[in-house]
């Protein structure tokens, strides 16, 4: 399965995406977890204690003159599944984590280690790995290469009206993409009984999950812990095991 | 005074802005909001509506896409590609010249 989660900034994207690789990853599936934002928060949800995974300089070289493609690439003889195996890190219930460095890197460091991210996203054998994505809050870097892995969008949406809106553009920006890509919301921090209905008739989405507003999930993004550790019987995470338990039935037609 | 709102997404940085701009205004400032947004949402904290913020994006958008041509100066911005906001604040949603005309700069 091949995920990327979007939606305004502060949505709740990171919190379940990270909660979503986990709960996969549980299920038996090779996750690699993947944090497209110079300013990461995924790996706090994923209950690693450091937030960036950038790939080594060693992992990376200078294509050589003549062959065809972006300036920097992967070591010659380094397959993208050997540079999750070797770089990646790794989470716990086996999630692998990979992330592209910090905005405040070297410019050319960040940009030689983005392209062998993107390089590792593209040449990942789908039948091995799943992708689980995390993409920065707003509209900028959806649809514009960073989600090419994705078989489904899932936009977190709070029944806000600025987080609707932004739902809005979002599924405005899909539609207008070159390949048509499927885009469905999560409702999240859920209050009042019809916020979800709201979420789908404003966005003009499929709401696929409706994620309580939980405080002890919150208390443990407060904390910068995984909500999985801290609070696994929450309505919030098992929100979420509900969404992964939909997509994977979806895929395979088996309720596992 | 001149003042710029940063943070994280969702830390409230639109919200701040809209209740700064507008009580600065209510004590008798002059007020000008910027969206420098790539996902432009201060319009609904200032009051204007949804839809007339989405088509102060839809102008800036079609500034970016060439099809509309750049104000040359601030007043011209601020009549183009704004909107009045409640209490007297001047709302305009702008964006960096990313890409400007050969010749130019």
């Amino acid at each position: 399965m091949r995920v990327a989660f979007v939606g305004k900034g502060g949505a709740g994207k990171s919190a379940i995406a990270g909660t979503f690789a986990r709960l996969l990853a549980r299920q038996g599936h090779s996750v690699l977890a993947i944090d497209s934002d110079p300013l990461p928060g995924m790996a706090f949800s994923l209950g690693l204690d450091r937030d960036d995974a950038p790939l080594p300089d060693e992992a990376i070289e200078d294509r050589p003159d003549g062959e065809e493609g972006p300036r920097y690439r992967l070591q010659a003889g380094l397959s993208a599944a050997e540079a999750v195996e070797r770089y990646a890190a790794t989470a716990p219930d086996g999630v692998r984590f990979l992330q592209f460095g910090k905005i405040r890197t070297d410019p050319r460091a960040l940009f030689r280690s983005q392209l062998a991210f993107r390089q590792i996203i593209r040449e990942l054998p789908p039948e091995q790995w799943d992708l689980v994505g995390d993409l920065p809050g707003g509209t900028r870097q959806p649809f514009t290469g960073w989600g090419v892995y994705a078989e489904t969008y899932l936009v977190v949406v709070e029944p806000m009206a600025k987080s609707l809106l932004s739902a809005r553009r979002l599924a405005r920006l899909a539609s207008a993409a070159d390949t048509p890509v499927r885009v469905v919301a999560v409702a999240n921090k859920v209050v009042e009984p019809d916020d979800a209905e709201r979420v789908a008739s404003r966005s003009g989405l499929e709401v696929v999950a409706s994620v309580p507003f939980d405080r002890s999930f919150a208390e443990a993004e407060r904390a910068g812990k995984a909500p999985l550790d801290v609070v696994p019987e929450s309505e919030a995470v098992r929100a979420v095991a509900c969404l992964v338990e939909r997509l994977t039935h979806e895929r395979t037609g088996v309720t596992s | 005074m001149k003042l710029a709102v940063t943070g994280k997404g969702g830390s409230g940085k639109t919200t701040t802005s809209a209740i700064l701009a507008r009580t600065l205004a209510r004590r008798g400032h002059q007020v000008v909001a910027l969206d420098c947004d790539s996902n432009p949402n201060l319009g609904i904290s200032l009051g204007v509506g949804d839809d007339e913020t989405e088509r102060l994006v839809s102008m800036r958008q079609a500034l970016d896409e060439g099809e509309e041509e750049h104000a040359p100066g601030w007043d011209e911005v601020l009549d183009r590609f704004g909107s009045d906001a409640p209490d007297g604040v001047r709302l305009a949603v702008v964006s960096r010249i990313d890409n400007p005309e050969p010749g130019c700069l």
